[in-house]
């Protein structure tokens, strides 16, 4: 009798596969490359908001011993962005400047402080022009446009009626329209921009590496800046030290040290600021809602009319996208008809805004998630109640044509309902403290890549030699958000084998099969779902040769990870046997695993830009915060957070709550500390002091629930985790503070001065009416 | 990163080392901890040619405190000072000062030296070089204008933010100061000069806020006849660790029976000074309550004035700063 089996790791606790590199130090970023005769690569920034270029004058820099290149928009006409229908910036400006920080020269010299003496010298002269700082100022009249093809700083104006809204407004009982600010908010990946480039002047090839979520993206960028062919470039992604969406773009900073790297022949380091990693940017825009809800007596929303400006900054970008994600993504969590949405996406004279963490949902789930609230309150309904009375009905497909097969938020809700004690604690809270719940969503991916080739979304490539060793390849970009972990227990899981068995590699454009990127959660999706897919062709090649290696029928042989038999009374055949019996064929084997998406996931086209939104599966969370207000000071206090996330399968319970805890916290970051701010254009917050990302000291505790749905389209039935939760805690949090002071705030973040103000102002409004009162 | 510009690195092991490098160096700085310091060194904000570093020297040290006197060593670390038995038992305020600085990185470098002289701080000024020559410099560096009030008739605005100094200025604590011609020791009230008010006889503010001579050094800080008073520290934070205060507020206060009879506050991160509040002589004599609370409101709105330094507004920062103020002088009072 053979008691071997095969060997299970789906829904454990499973360590991070990188994670004895990262915790010991001996992983290698980006910065961490140094080879002697590098050059050091800085950049020469504008001090101007917005301005024609007159004269770029290096001459001086050039002629400093030591600096063996500079560049300026001169060198280089292309554009580049991430959206083929919109690139829109030239990785150094030209002609003209639209935001203090854009990049005007570069230089490459032997070392930083030479680099930094010559950027020194470099002057500039301009024709200053008006600057908009704000969506409303660049939206005005008389306002010069930024770039001459955008009329009015009108990125893209997005409009679309599902259903007639005025309609649903008459027969709602209640009805109600609130404005809400979202500050504009930047990622804070620990590690800060960074791109090493090698020209190879000899061959005429250029290789990249550079902290990116996207090498795919760089490697197109590259080609089309340095205007060289695909095949000449080669890009390497070392271990990166977080993105949150900043790296998805292709950003400047690789492209400048390419056009330094090939100008001096040589290779260029760079490795920007902090301050220079804030400017970059790419973080989520300042919002400005307006939101008007429609409700029965019951709860139920008859209707939908939502404005949504967003101040995107000086170039594209992502702009198209994050705003018809901010009304697309209205849908496919509760049964909406009746929708009317206007985005406004608007150009300003600010750094330009990209693909945050929760990618244009987050702002507009905090207005209607807190409209919602409000209004069950004034109904007299219960929070929780008026989201059960909304529920979708799954399968389905939304009024915008998403598809939705597993929806898991009821089970979310009822989780957080129960854990936090929610019926029998609201409302008997003491003075101060209080309850706020709220939902959120989040696709597993956009089921279009931006850049539609016709491709599978995703390819996975595994090795097998002589030696047994199970060896993924794969270019899904781990920035630590666990990708390769997940890869690696997909195939083994697959083969029935020890994850010891399995090695990944990743990031080399020279090696790995090429993949569209690490951005909107469609790594576990995508790339799990080709991972599985290649692990199960390649258990096909073993079971061939199992066969014949025990001279048997191959649906007869039962595959038990580290053994292979046909029928329970067989001893069967090693692991190692039956891959020393495959090679016999072919030699060493490669095997290739492929995904794409179906075409009922792409979104309808009922409006334009419908497709935007569309995914595989969406992922569902509700969170319950529980807060504690200081009236005298504002400061407000998160005591605890119960969270569930319907994530359809926990592939790995510990990255799921890694990812469902730190999504939370990065929620609480925006609803509670973190925006930037400006002086006349300059980012006056480009630091770890000013800009407060929250400190372990301000962590609440969180429980964390995970909700499986079983998505019958997902990797073992998984669905995204990294992302949905983020959207809910912002409005959680304002429910609760409403909760517990009677104040609601429509404004973001909620900061002690903030709080304290409202309560001075209810104050003030309090003794007034008793004034009126005693005078009457 | 920005890079360091060459500098030269003087490791005193004696006062005397330190004194002699000083006058040698008159456009030397001193670096104990250097979390403020090389901060601003690679934002390109001061540029000195000679660091002395202060942390070895043995004369610096010194950690005592019993009932009635406290003596702190200038390179004495913020958080040996935190941690210190006899100081959290006798003088609470200090060692909570001490542990409401940054986070536990910086309170393992940073120095009860580095922080009573703790550079002044302001949005305009706290930034890199490219910042600042953007926005034309400012009146604290090579500018001719004030960001926070363009009409400020060369007054610099920048804040105060050292968390100490309240603390000791509540124990009437002073500062032993060393140069190359002898040692003078001062009320700490004194070592600060900077005022924030046009009518006052200015005579000095957020960019010449200290009162040191030029090779002058700061070696301890020291207070005595301090037997009774009860004392505690407060900060305001956005968030709760590395953070500088919105507001920081020590009070210590002697109560016989009922009656208040000594009462001192003392406010940071609101003015170019740390501001030990005048008059609260006066609301001493009877028993804590609600006029002697309105009377301390009126004093901390009369004298803090906090200007647009920070990111968080200046009227949040006055009337918080008053908050504190009242609530810890009123636990002390109960305690």
């Amino acid at each position: 009798m053979n008691e071997s089996a095969p060997i299970r790791n789906i829904g454990d606790y499973v360590p991070m596969v990188d994670g004895p590199e990262k915790v010991s130090g001996r992983a290698l970023y980006t910065a961490d490359i140094l080879e002697p005769g590098m050059l050091a690569g800085r950049i020469y920034r504008s001090p101007y908001a917005h301005a024609e270029i007159l004269e770029v004058d290096t001459s001086k820099a050039l002629a400093l011993p030591g600096v063996k290149a500079v560049v300026t928009g001169a060198d280089c006409d292309k554009t580049f962005g991430v959206l083929p229908i919109s690139r829109s910036e030239h990785p150094i400006a030209r002609e003209r400047v639209r935001y203090r920080g854009e990049p005007v020269a570069a230089v490459a010299a032997i070392d930083d402080a030479t680099a930094q003496k010559a950027l020194g010298l470099i002057t500039m002269k301009v024709r200053e022009l008006p600057a908009y700082f704000t969506s409303k100022a660049a939206l005005a009249l008389d306002a010069v446009d930024l770039h001459e093809h955008k009329p009015g700083n009108l990125e893209r104006d997005v409009f679309f009626e599902l259903g007639d809204v005025e309609e649903a407004f008459s027969k709602a009982d209640l009805v109600r329209q609130s404005t809400y600010n979202c500050a504009e908010v930047c990622q804070n990946q620990m590690e800060m921009h960074a791109a090493v480039a090698q020209y190879d002047a000899v061959r005429g090839r250029m290789t990249v590496h550079a902290s990116t979520q996207v090498p795919y993206y760089v490697h197109l960028m590259l080609s089309q800046i340095l205007d060289m062919e695909m095949s000449q470039i080669r890009v390497v992604k070392p271990y990166v030290g977080g993105g949150f969406g900043a790296r998805t773009e292709t950003l400047n900073i690789e492209l400048i040290s390419a056009l330094l790297a090939r100008k001096a022949g040589g290779t260029v380091r760079t490795v920007v600021s902090r301050e220079e990693t804030f400017i970059t940017h790419r973080g989520r825009p300042e919002t400005d809602i307006t939101l008007k809800l429609g409700m029965t007596k019951t709860g139920r929303i008859t209707g939908v009319e939502c404005e949504c400006h967003q101040r995107g900054g000086a170039h594209s970008g992502y702009g198209v996208v994050t705003i018809l994600y901010a009304g697309s993504m209205l849908y496919a969590i509760y049964d909406l008809k009746n929708v009317k949405y206007i985005g406004k996406r608007v150009l300003t004279n600010t750094p330009p805004c990209g693909a945050f963490r929760g990618h244009g949902t987050v702002d507009v789930r905090f207005a209607f998630e807190s409209l919602l609230d409000q209004m069950a309150g004034e109904l007299g309904l219960d929070p929780v109640d008026v989201r059960r009375t909304n529920y979708l009905n799954a399968p389905t497909f939304t009024d915008n044509d998403l598809m939705i097969n597993s929806y898991g938020l009821p089970e979310c809700v009822d989780w957080v309902e129960r854990e936090s004690a929610w019926r029998e604690r609201r409302g008997n809270l003491p003075k101060g403290k209080g309850l706020g719940m709220a939902c959120s969503h989040y696709i597993s991916g956009a089921s279009k890549p931006v850049n539609w080739t016709g491709e599978p979304h995703a390819t996975v490539k595994i090795k097998l030699d002589f030696d047994g060793s199970v060896v993924v390849l794969s270019g899904a970009a781990e920035i630590g958000q666990g990708s390769s972990t997940i890869l690696v227990q997909s195939v083994a899981e697959v083969l029935g084998l020890d994850m010891s068995r399995i090695r990944i590699i990743t990031g080399d454009s020279d090696v790995v099969p090429k993949d569209n990127g690490s951005y909107s959660s469609r790594v576990t999706f995508m790339v799990g779902n080709a991972a599985i897919d290649a692990a199960q062709n390649l258990k096909q090649v073993l079971v061939q040769a199992a066969a014949r290696r025990l001279e048997a029928r191959p649906e007869d042989i039962e595959c038990l990870g580290e053994v292979y038999r046909a029928g329970t009374q067989d001893t069967g055949a090693s692991f190692n046997e039956v891959v020393e019996e495959a090679l016999k064929d072919t030699g060493t084997i490669t095997v290739t695993g492929n995904y794409s998406t179906i075409p009922e996931s792409h979104g309808g086209r009922k409006y334009r830009g419908s497709a935007i939104g569309g995914t595989m599966g969406y992922s569902y969370s509700a969170q319950v915060v529980e807060v504690t207000v200081d009236e005298e000071t504002g400061v407000v206090t998160v005591d605890k957070v119960w969270v569930a996330h319907d994530c359809g399968k926990a592939l790995n319970r510990l990255t799921v709550e890694g990812q469902v805890q730190g999504s939370v916290w990065m929620g609480m970051g925006q609803a509670m500390s973190e925006e930037t701010g400006y002086h006349d254009g300059l980012l006056l917050t480009a630091n770890m002091l000013d800009y407060r990302v929250p400190t372990i000291q301000d962590s609440p505790p969180i429980e964390t629930g995970i909700v499986e749905s079983n998505d019958p389209h997902g990797p073992f039935g998984a669905k995204e985790a990294g992302e949905g939760s983020l959207a809910g805690f912002l409005p959680a949090l304002t429910n609760a503070i409403e909760d517990a002071i009677g104040v609601r705030f429509d404004d973001l973040p909620v900061t002690p001065d903030r709080v304290f103000a409202a309560i001075e102002k209810r104050e003030r409004a309090l003794a007034r009416a008793a004034a009126r009162k005693k005078s009457a | 990163m920005e890079a360091l510009h060459d500098f030269e690195l003087v490791r005193a092991a004696t006062l005397d080392d330190v004194l002699k490098a000083r006058a040698a160096h008159p456009q030397s700085a001193l670096v104990g901890g250097g979390t403020d310091l090389m901060v601003n060194i690679r934002r390109g904000i001061v540029t000195p040619p000679v660091l002395i570093d202060v942390t070895q020297v043995g004369e610096l040290q010194a950690v005592n405190a019993d009932e009635g006197a406290l003596e702190i060593g200038a390179s004495v670390t913020l958080n040996t000072l935190a941690q210190d038995d006899a100081m959290r038992r006798h003088y609470p305020v200090v060692a909570e000062a001490a542990h409401a600085i940054a986070g536990p990185t910086q309170r393992n470098m940073g120095t009860v030296g580095g922080n009573l002289c703790l550079d002044t701080r302001c949005i305009f000024y706290n930034q890199s070089e490219w910042w600042r020559s953007a926005n034309n410099h400012c009146l604290k560096t090579t500018g001719d204008t004030c960001h926070v009030a363009p009409k400020s008739h060369g007054v610099c605005f920048a804040t105060y933010s050292g968390d100490l100094a309240p603390a000791l200025l509540v124990l009437g604590a002073e500062v032993d100061i060393a140069s190359p011609s002898g040692t003078r020791t001062i009320p700490l009230n004194d070592l600060y000069i900077g005022y924030a008010r046009h009518d006052d006889a200015v005579e000095g503010d957020g960019k010449n806020f200290l009162s040191l001579e030029a090779g002058e050094i700061v070696t301890a800080v020291r207070a005595a006849n301090t037997s009774g008073l009860t004392s505690a520290y407060d900060k305001i934070r956005i968030r709760r660790s590395i953070e500088y205060p919105v507001a920081g507020v020590a009070v210590a206060l002697l109560r016989d029976g009922d009656a208040l009879v000594d009462l001192r506050v003392a406010v940071t991160g609101t003015n170019p000074r740390p501001v030990l509040l005048e008059g609260t002589a006066e609301l001493c004599g009877g028993p804590l309550n609600d006029d002697v609370l309105q009377g301390l409101d009126a004093l901390a709105r009369d004298q803090i004035m906090p200007m647009k330094t920070t990111f968080t507004p200046g009227h949040y920062r006055r009337r918080v700063a008053s908050v504190l103020a009242q609530r810890l002088v009123t636990r002390l009072y109960a305690e």
